[in-house]
């Protein structure tokens, strides 16, 4: 006997089940797209009509929540900048370095005295989860999966050793460093090229920032894995989930592995800064 | 059997129409989430106030580039190590250094230690001196095996911090160097240093005040 569907009278087979099925995921997809553009727009349009209603202009008192006035859309980018240069202001008049993650460019900067040291632009930048408010933060906490180590030198087990083995114990660079070269010369270093290429930098503000660069193989699988669950599980976990506002998290491409370890190399623990989407 | 079948159908059906029903709530709360990133601030308007946003903002501006350095400054990048003499916005100067090799060094009796990397932060040059000799460390006769001395005279060397050299606090200099085919390399014992030709320039330029950043 055929497998057979009936809806009144009418024969439903598993082909035209199927057809259904497709048919209404081809449906799903459209609306979650021309649900994206309606957001893009009522914002522009919301803008639009409180420039069109803006009248005298004001100064500003910042609040994260507005139980009073709010300001129109027009003066929002001008009161955003300004609280933003007044959070800069308070960092810059330490002698401290800070830094400055952009999100709208995605750019992040270390800073001095209001002054960029370095720079990196990111070739790509998601985000998702609670806000992060506009304040001053700090990096609580670097992450890596193999972070980098630093040589110890333990000159009286090397000279040990080297009486042992009848053999010249190992010397320092300045004594032996005339004849190699500065490319074949073996250093016991820790340079930029130790950096991990992919790591976390965790903020006190519950920021998580995973910083990933271009890569192959094993760690190429791991980053397209990410990013499929960055669109599909993340959003489920974060809908499910208890708490009503998730963290904030965020994920940076880099295209150069070397942006990232100079990241990483620059960044140390307790470094201030900013997050923020002009 | 058919029944089973059709059972089985609907099941299989209302659980894929489900996944998709909640799949689309959550990407209906991210996307509200995400654009509540642009739209988090949101300002009290203060009615009495007397300066305009736009002024604030020139103001605001106005202060942080007051902080500034003013005239030359130098930044070492100790990532890439390269420096850069500035004036302002303009790079006067840039070349390689060599900085930290961020190696650790344990005394034998293990009871001191010592990590060769180059600070970072904001230092200012406080002594400029020209054709400096170095004083040897304990750590540089340790490195070595050797004994250290106990007279001031045997931790003397001349010859091997180049020609000048910039002070900037805690026993961290500015040098020249013997070794100028491992400049652009972290092989230093903390010092930053530089080519004959580019500290030359630089130690001309620079004055007692002038500000060095190193990252």
């Amino acid at each position: 006997m055929p497998l057979e569907l009936k809806i009144g009278s009418r024969k439903i087979t598993p082909s035209i089940s199927l057809t259904i099925l497709i048919f209404l995921s081809i449906a799903f997809i459209l609306s979650l797209s021309s649900l994206t553009s309606a957001q893009k727009k009522t914002v522009e349009t919301a803008r639009k009509e409180a420039a069109s209603t803006q009248k005298k202009p004001a100064q500003v008192k910042s609040s994260k929540e507005l139980p009073g006035q709010k300001a129109p859309a027009a003066n929002l980018t001008i009161l955003k900048e300004n609280k933003f240069l007044e959070e800069e202001l308070n960092l810059a008049k330490k002698s401290e370095y800070y830094f400055i993650i952009n999100l709208k460019d995605k750019k992040i900067e270390l800073r001095a005295r209001g002054m960029v040291l370095k720079s990196w632009m990111a070739s790509s930048l998601r985000y998702s989860g609670k806000p992060v408010p506009l304040k001053v933060t700090a990096l609580a906490q670097k992450s890596a999966l193999n972070p980098p180590k630093r040589k110890m030198l333990k000159p009286g087990e090397n000279q040990e050793k080297a009486e042992q083995t009848g053999a010249q114990p190992a010397k320092s660079e300045q004594t032996t460093s005339t004849s190699p070269t500065a490319d074949n010369f073996e250093l016991e270093a820790l340079e930029i090229t130790d950096m991990p290429g992919s790591y976390e930098l965790i903020l006190d503000n519950n920021l998580e920032i995973s910083v990933r660069s271009k890569a192959k193989g094993k760690e190429r699988i791991k980053q397209t894995k990410e990013t499929i669950l960055w669109y599909t599980w993340l959003p489920v976990k974060n809908y499910l989930s208890r708490k009503k506002e998730p963290n904030p998290r965020m994920i940076v491409y880099f295209d150069n592995p070397r942006e990232a370890q100079g990241i990483y190399w620059a960044f140390i623990d307790g470094l201030k800064g900013l997050v923020w989407l002009p | 059997m058919m029944k089973i079948w059709k059972v089985l159908i609907i099941i299989v059906s209302l659980i894929y129409i489900s996944i998709i029903l909640i799949f689309s709530l959550a990407w209906i709360k991210n996307l509200k989430q995400i654009s509540e990133w642009k739209t988090a601030y949101n300002f009290k308007i203060d009615p009495k106030a007397k300066i305009s946003p736009e002024a604030q903002k020139a103001t605001l501006k106005k202060k942080i580039q007051s902080l500034q350095p003013k005239g030359v400054y130098i930044m070492v990048d100790s990532a890439e190590n390269k420096y850069y003499l500035k004036n302002g916005d303009q790079t006067i100067k840039e070349g390689l250094v060599s900085t930290g090799s961020g190696v650790i060094l344990v005394d034998p009796t293990g009871k001191r230690s010592w990590v060769f990397d180059t600070p970072k932060g904001e230092f200012f040059v406080k002594s400029k001196i020209q054709n400096p000799y170095w004083v040897k460390p304990d750590w540089a006769f340790i490195e070595e095996g050797e004994v250290i001395p106990r007279k001031m005279e045997d931790r003397v060397e001349g010859g091997v911090l180049g020609d000048y050299a910039l002070g900037f606090g805690s026993g961290y200099f500015i040098h020249g160097t013997l070794y100028t085919r491992l400049l652009g390399r972290n092989v230093t014992h903390g010092c930053v240093r530089m080519a004959d030709k580019d500290l030359e320039e630089v130690f001309k330029a620079a004055r007692i005040g002038t500000r060095i950043y190193i990252y």
